[in-house]
């Protein structure tokens, strides 16, 4: 992995936000990107969160990848949210530990691919700590276990400043993701911690372990703050 | 990731903070991106671009280049008018990580005001923008 030489970790803030609405989280990320850009913010975001039940669809859309009628989603209170990052339709809800990293990425010496990367890596650790063996497939993003997949990455880069993230499968119900051919990809089975342990986890354990993971591998040292500063 | 000093910097173009390049042509300008910004996304698999006939802004976002699961934003470096893009680039583009500043070109404008040309980073001034980056 191509990463910045880490002598120091780098001051950054932590939202540790329990669950988020994901237009609301959208905002939020969108005017800490203006705010890291303009300078009135002087160092790194993480945001740590869960979403409420939605589907988003990448920059190149994915609305072909739903495989039931929106009706059906509109019927269970189910959102799609149209967005700006890489990647295709993929599914939030409560049990996925969501990671978004407001980053200035050329300050801190990222190439974007070594970032997606780094990001991948704090999900395989994570997954690690729970004595699961997630892995990189060369072809398609994301982490995968024997094939299925336990996380999604897309990032949005502004004026250098990246957005969205990852979401890790923890604890998550996976029925959703059935309800489409995740990322795009017809016939890719999904998985979670929860599954593939066969435990009952504890979702703030997980979380501790991501931020754990988060802090070493983009070399920030994270100090909470309020969510509404 | 290129060193600094193996990055490909044309002459013939001007830069932007945001690595965008823009090159005079007659009284058009012809926009891509630089050698620094299509090492920077790694391998370009889409290219989103506006179209003829759109306007845009000085600074103002006209499509995008997505590298593997990454979307990056591209900005005007001059005002103007939108009078051609690169189809190549919806088969091949990949041709903007192989020839930058050449066939991976984007966008052909028509300059609102061509002064602000001027008001863009030459070569030099570029390079510095570049270092001091990384600082």
């Amino acid at each position: 992995m191509n990463t910045p030489a880490r002598t120091k970790r780098r001051p950054g803030l932590l939202m540790d936000i329990p669950v988020l609405d994901y237009r609301e989280a959208l905002e939020l990320q969108h005017s800490l990107v203006d705010a890291r850009h303009a300078g009135r913010l002087d160092r790194d975001v993480f945001i740590l969160l869960e979403h409420p039940p939605v589907f988003t669809l990448g920059r190149r859309g994915g609305l072909e990848n739903l495989t039931v009628p929106e009706e059906m989603l509109r019927r269970r209170g189910i959102p799609v949210v149209p967005i700006e990052r890489g990647g295709n339709i993929t599914y939030h809800g409560p049990g996925q530990a969501v990671g978004y990293p407001i980053v200035h990425l050329p300050s801190a010496g990222w190439k974007v691919v070594s970032f997606v990367e780094a990001l991948e890596e704090i999900m395989i650790r994570t997954a690690a700590d729970f004595g699961v063996s997630a892995r990189r497939d060369g072809r398609n993003r994301g982490v995968w276990v024997n094939g299925k997949k336990l996380g999604s990455i897309g990032i949005a880069v502004r004026h250098g400043v990246s957005f969205h993230g990852f979401a890790l499968n923890a604890v998550v119900d996976l029925e959703p993701f059935g309800w489409v051919n995740p990322c795009g990809l017809a016939g890719v089975e999904m998985t979670s911690l929860a599954r593939e342990t066969g435990k009952t986890l504890d979702m703030k354990a997980v979380r501790r372990s991501v931020l754990h993971h988060t802090a070493h591998v983009l070399g920030l040292d994270l100090q909470p703050v309020n969510r509404k500063p | 990731m290129k060193e600094i000093h193996e990055l490909i910097l044309a002459e013939d173009v001007r830069y932007t903070e945001d690595h965008e390049w823009a090159r005079l042509e007659g009284d058009q300008v012809v926009v891509g991106i630089s050698d620094f910004a299509q090492d920077q996304l790694g391998e370009i698999v889409y290219v989103e671009l506006p179209q003829v006939g759109d306007s845009f802004d000085k600074g103002e976002e006209f499509g995008s280049v997505e590298s593997v699961k990454a979307v990056s934003e591209l900005y005007m470096p001059v005002a103007g008018e939108v009078v051609a893009v690169n189809e190549e680039l919806e088969g091949a583009p990949d041709l903007v990580n192989k020839d930058p500043y050449g066939a991976g070109w984007m966008i052909r404008i028509k300059p609102e005001d061509p002064a602000q040309m001027d008001e863009l980073l030459d070569k030099n001034a570029y390079l510095e923008h570049l270092k001091g980056m990384e600082s």
